[in-house]
């Protein structure tokens, strides 16, 4: 019936990469903080669960850097909401973080797969 | 600055329609609307915590943090109103008593002189070398060699002070005013209000010009801008008015009432002229340091000439071979400032001792509180929080005390300034202003802070399982010292304010109850002048009359004059030459002078020792006679028989000089100011004979109420001269009392302020002894369970008071024997180091403390020992 899986399956959120998330949730447009919870949710196909007390704390803490605005809008469903959207200071930081991920998990990926790595010191 | 980006309830809307929305779409998947709100709250997890959280993280969240510990500070304290109140109260006297004494030094010590860059002007006295009395006053040829030949000064202005009598208004007025050179205004660096300030030619003999204080001004002369220009009479003298001084302006700072400035042209008379006369010492001077030239260096500068005049005038100037400079604010300050600063030392250990009994009633509030803070710790509050509660806490108290200080600070400052001694300078333009009000708060915050931190500290350290656990009965030993080290010093304060207080009225009590050779109950003294323009001749038959008439009134006992008479304040020395002791001139023996009229001595009740009085048959054209003193014969005719003995003091009348006298009396010693240590030696001259001395003050013995001869006298006066007002009618009671001011101030201050700390110690100690017991009711309990006796029980309580109290009492008297010397100036008749008045101080400190232990200890004798056990 329900889309969401058991406690059991889900992976907690590490250090750090809600901040990331979020932002990239927001290269689409506008969204309220509900939709950003289910759209993590959502494309991580269910693993990450977000905890909303962190959510809420971590669109403050993003809203306070000046990575993200907010303004009060209207949903499409006719609901009051809380609107986020971008800034291009947070764009900025969205693709310098986003190059760092991919570098780790690159990194991550080669080791946990068992392939050698000449260049892994490098990294 | 801390404005809130965001507020709580806009955060709070923003959850809401994350649960709304979360609900719309778990029940666009079909869910039932309840089960849909249902999954989303849980989806969501703790709300409340989610808000909190963003309480935490919100910027102003310390404020709200500070608003709600002040809340719960609140709380706490009106839940011990008793502790609350004791240490507002502790705090608000120790806060208001320095506020207090703080404003009056400030007035007096630490502000600048109402002067131009007053740090550059200097006093300079001529002095001796070695030799303990000599005048430090300058006399006009030697002022005029100074002006001359510094280096070190821009300007050097010579000051005294002389008395008026304003005639040619409606009622003749008696004022008060100085003879200055004319440099004043430029050194002061002030300019007159209207008008022109001295020039160099009003210092010409002949001129008579005078600049008027804006009082005057307005009282006399209607403010008339007119004035400057106009001649007023003074004491018979023409004068040309050439200026007013603004509002503000006082000069010397000490005689606030002084109407009028004139010149030293006064002093330049045709014949016998005191700006010649190079013996005559009775100038002040000042003057302006050069940019960049210390008083050090202004101080050999002034030495080296006056050891130069000394050569060059050894007649003259052989006593007085040296000079002195020192800092304007120091010279006039005097004694004065050691009388401030014990005042001061004294109200800085009574907050001292506040301050220790609000540490010892935090340290024990503390100990009270160690498992509701071990509660909060174990329930997650952080250390930090737990500290700045309790920090919250005290500051609290700390601004209730400060700011109850200052009411008692505002309502005090009048009271104690109506006691302080006269001649305290400035003291009239002390207030509580912003400056003492802030010193205040300060220490208030200061207070706060200290006893707030410390015990918090202590506090936070609280090992929680150790308190929690076994009902609370963990224990830290280490405060226990510091509790008890407290203690100790607060004793040992007050034996040092006690004994300083006892001293100080040991002190008092011998001066009020000394004998001053003269009986002063109903004794009355008058002034007014009988100026030179009218009676340069004919003064002593003047005199004659009035004393005569004065006798008969209703009412006088006896009545006569004196020139200066005791207790008056004014004294001179006058040198004398001894005919069998020939020595030169310039090393003459000198004596406290005065100059009376016939029955002096039978008017103040002085008793006739040998010979006779003055009488009206004593004349200028008689044999020259003079009365020494008790004092007088045995200093300067030891083992004789001094009656027939010739001296020749050196005051004359006219232009034959001094004459040689012959000794015709010898009386009993006075006491001529109140606090002298010894009489001094004293020779007495007959106004007859001296009819350019002026004025006779008039001393009169009378069998009724004193004053209510005043307006007798005064019709008296008028109906022989109407242009004579009659001025400073004082009994001789109030005039002691008035010179006994310092002393007494002193006495009152340090008596008060033992007083207090004396009674804070009390409570301190008190407080240590309830608690030590109640800290110790299951050992009690123990001890009488295993048969200890009840007495001995008490015994063992008020040992530990006993040994606290010896111990801060050994200490004090350490302390009260190394700083004695701070007192001994203040003391007369007794001793800084005065073993009686220690041993009684000591009694009365352990008297304290006892009477502090015994109920504490009579609390633990009646310990039922089986509740005790249970207890815990």
């Amino acid at each position: 019936m329900t889309t969401q899986r058991t406690a059991a399956d889900r992976i907690s959120l590490l250090q750090g990469t809600l901040d990331v998330l979020i932002l990239k949730t927001l290269v689409f447009g506008p969204r309220h903080g509900q939709g950003i919870a289910r759209s993590i949710q959502r494309q991580s196909e269910e693993v990450f669960f977000v905890d909303h007390g962190s959510l809420y704390l971590a669109l403050q803490r993003l809203e306070d850097k000046r990575f993200i605005s907010a303004k009060w809008g209207v949903s499409e469903n006719n609901r009051k909401a809380r609107y986020y959207s971008l800034t291009a200071k947070g764009r900025e930081h969205l693709a310098e973080k986003t190059t760092e991920w991919q570098r780790l998990t690159r990194a991550m990926e080669l080791i946990l797969g068992g392939k050698r790595a000449p260049d892994v010191e490098e990294a | 600055m801390f404005r809130r980006r965001r507020g709580a309830e806009d955060f709070a809307d923003e959850i809401q329609a994350h649960l709304a929305l979360e609900a719309d779409e778990l029940e666009a998947e079909g869910l039932s609307p309840e089960e849909a709100h249902r999954r989303a709250r849980v989806a969501f997890g703790n709300v409340v915590a989610a808000q909190e959280s963003f309480q935490l993280k919100s910027r102003v969240f310390w404020f709200d943090n500070l608003l709600r510990d002040l809340r719960f500070a609140l709380r706490q304290l009106q839940k011990s109103p008793g502790f609350a109140a004791t240490v507002i109260a502790t705090l608000a006297l120790g806060i208001g008593a320095n506020t207090t004494v703080f404003s009056i030094v400030d007035a007096v010590l630490l502000r600048p002189l109402p002067y131009h860059q007053p740090q550059r002007l200097a006093e300079i006295q001529s002095s001796d070398v070695g030799q303990v009395y000599e005048s430090n006053d300058v006399s006009y040829p030697d002022f005029f060699d100074w002006r001359a030949q510094n280096h070190s000064f821009e300007q050097l202005v010579s000051y005294h002070d002389t008395s008026y009598t304003l005639t040619g208004v409606e009622r003749a007025v008696h004022l008060d005013g100085e003879v200055v050179s004319a440099g004043l205004l430029p050194l002061l660096g002030v300019q007159p209000q209207v008008g022109r300030g001295f020039s160099a030619a009003d210092e010409k003999q002949g001129a008579r010009v005078v600049l008027i204080s804006h009082a005057l001004w307005v009282s006399q002369f209607g403010s008339e801008p007119s004035i400057v220009g106009r001649t007023v009479h003074l004491s018979g003298d023409a004068f040309t008015v050439i200026g007013v001084m603004p509002n503000s302006f006082r000069f010397p700072v000490t005689a606030p009432k002084n109407s009028f400035w004139t010149t030293l042209a006064i002093d330049n008379e045709p014949h016998n002229p005191g700006t010649a006369n190079r013996g005559m010492h009775f100038l002040t001077v000042i003057g302006r340091l050069r940019p960049g030239v210390s008083v050090a260096q202004a101080d050999s500068d002034m030495k080296a000439i006056a050891k130069r005049l000394a050569r060059e005038h050894p007649n003259s100037n052989a006593k007085h071979p040296s000079a002195r400079v020192q800092g304007e604010l120091a010279v006039l300050l005097g004694d004065t400032r050691t009388l401030l600063l014990v005042v001061l030392g004294a109200v800085g250990m009574v907050l001292l001792v506040a301050c220790g009994n609000i540490a010892n009633l935090q340290l024990a509030r503390m100990r009270g509180r160690e498992r509701e803070i071990a509660m909060r710790a174990a329930l997650g509050a952080a250390r930090a929080r737990i500290v700045r509660q309790l920090m919250t806490e005290s500051l609290v108290l700390g601004i209730t005390g400060g700011l109850a200080g200052c009411l008692l600070a505002l309502v005090s400052t009048p009271l104690v300034l109506r006691i302080l001694p006269p001649g305290v300078p400035r003291a009239g333009d002390a207030s509580v202003n912003l400056a003492v009000l802030g010193f205040a708060l300060g220490i208030s915050l200061l207070c706060g802070l200290v006893f707030g931190t410390v015990p918090a500290l202590i506090a936070s350290r609280t090992n929680l399982v150790e308190a929690l656990q076994a009902g609370g009965r963990a224990q830290i030993g280490g405060r226990d010292w510091l509790r008890s080290a407290v203690i100790v010093g607060q004793v040992a304060l007050g034996i040092m304010l006690t004994s300083g207080a006892g001293l100080l009225l040991t002190s008092f009590l011998k001066l009020t109850h000394a004998n001053e050779g003269f009986n002063p109950d109903h004794l009355v003294t008058y002034r007014f002048e009988t100026p030179d323009s009218r009676y340069e001749h004919t003064r002593p038959e003047f005199y004659r009359q009035y004393f005569q008439k004065l006798r008969g009134l209703p009412g006088v006992e006896a009545a006569s004059g004196s020139v200066f008479p005791p207790m008056g304040g004014d004294e001179a020395d006058l040198s004398f030459e001894n005919p069998e002791q020939p020595v030169p001139e310039g090393q003459r023996p000198s004596a406290i002078v005065d100059i009376v009229a016939p029955e002096f001595f039978r008017t103040m009740q002085i008793p006739f020792l040998a010979g006779r009085d003055f009488s009206d048959a004593d004349t200028e054209q008689s044999p020259q006679v003079m009365i020494v003193s008790e004092a007088f014969a045995r200093k300067f005719f030891p083992g004789e028989n001094p009656l027939g003995k010739k001296l020749r003091p050196g005051a004359s009348s006219d232009a034959r000089g001094p004459q040689w006298r012959t000794i015709v009396g010898v009386v009993g010693d006075v006491r001529r100011y109140a606090t002298d240590r010894d009489m001094t030696p004293i020779q007495y001259l007959p106004a007859s004979q001296l009819s350019r001395w002026c004025c006779l003050t008039t001393v009169a013995r009378t069998a009724m109420d004193t004053l209510s001869l005043e307006p007798e006298a005064a019709k008296l006066v008028a109906s022989m001269d109407s242009d004579i007002p009659v001025t400073d009618v004082h009994t001789m009671d109030d005039l002691i009392g008035l010179q006994l001011t310092q002393p007494r101030f002193a006495m009152v201050l340090l008596a008060t302020f033992a007083g207090l700390a004396l009674a804070l110690t009390l409570v301190g100690l008190y407080g240590v002894m309830v608690y030590s017991v109640s800290r110790r009711t299951q050992e009690i309990g123990v001890r009488l369970a295993l048969g200890a006796s009840r007495g001995a029980v008490m015994q063992m309580v008020l040992c530990q008071a006993v040994v606290l109290v010896g111990v801060g009492i050994a200490i004090g008297i350490a302390a009260t024997m190394a700083s004695a010397s701070v007192l001994r100036s203040m003391l007369y008749g007794t001793g800084a180091r005065n073993p009686i008045v220690l041993a009684l101080v000591c009694v009365v400190v352990a008297l304290t403390g006892l009477l502090a232990a015994y109920l504490p200890s009579l609390r633990a004798s009646s310990i039922q020992p089986m509740q005790a056990l249970r207890n815990e």
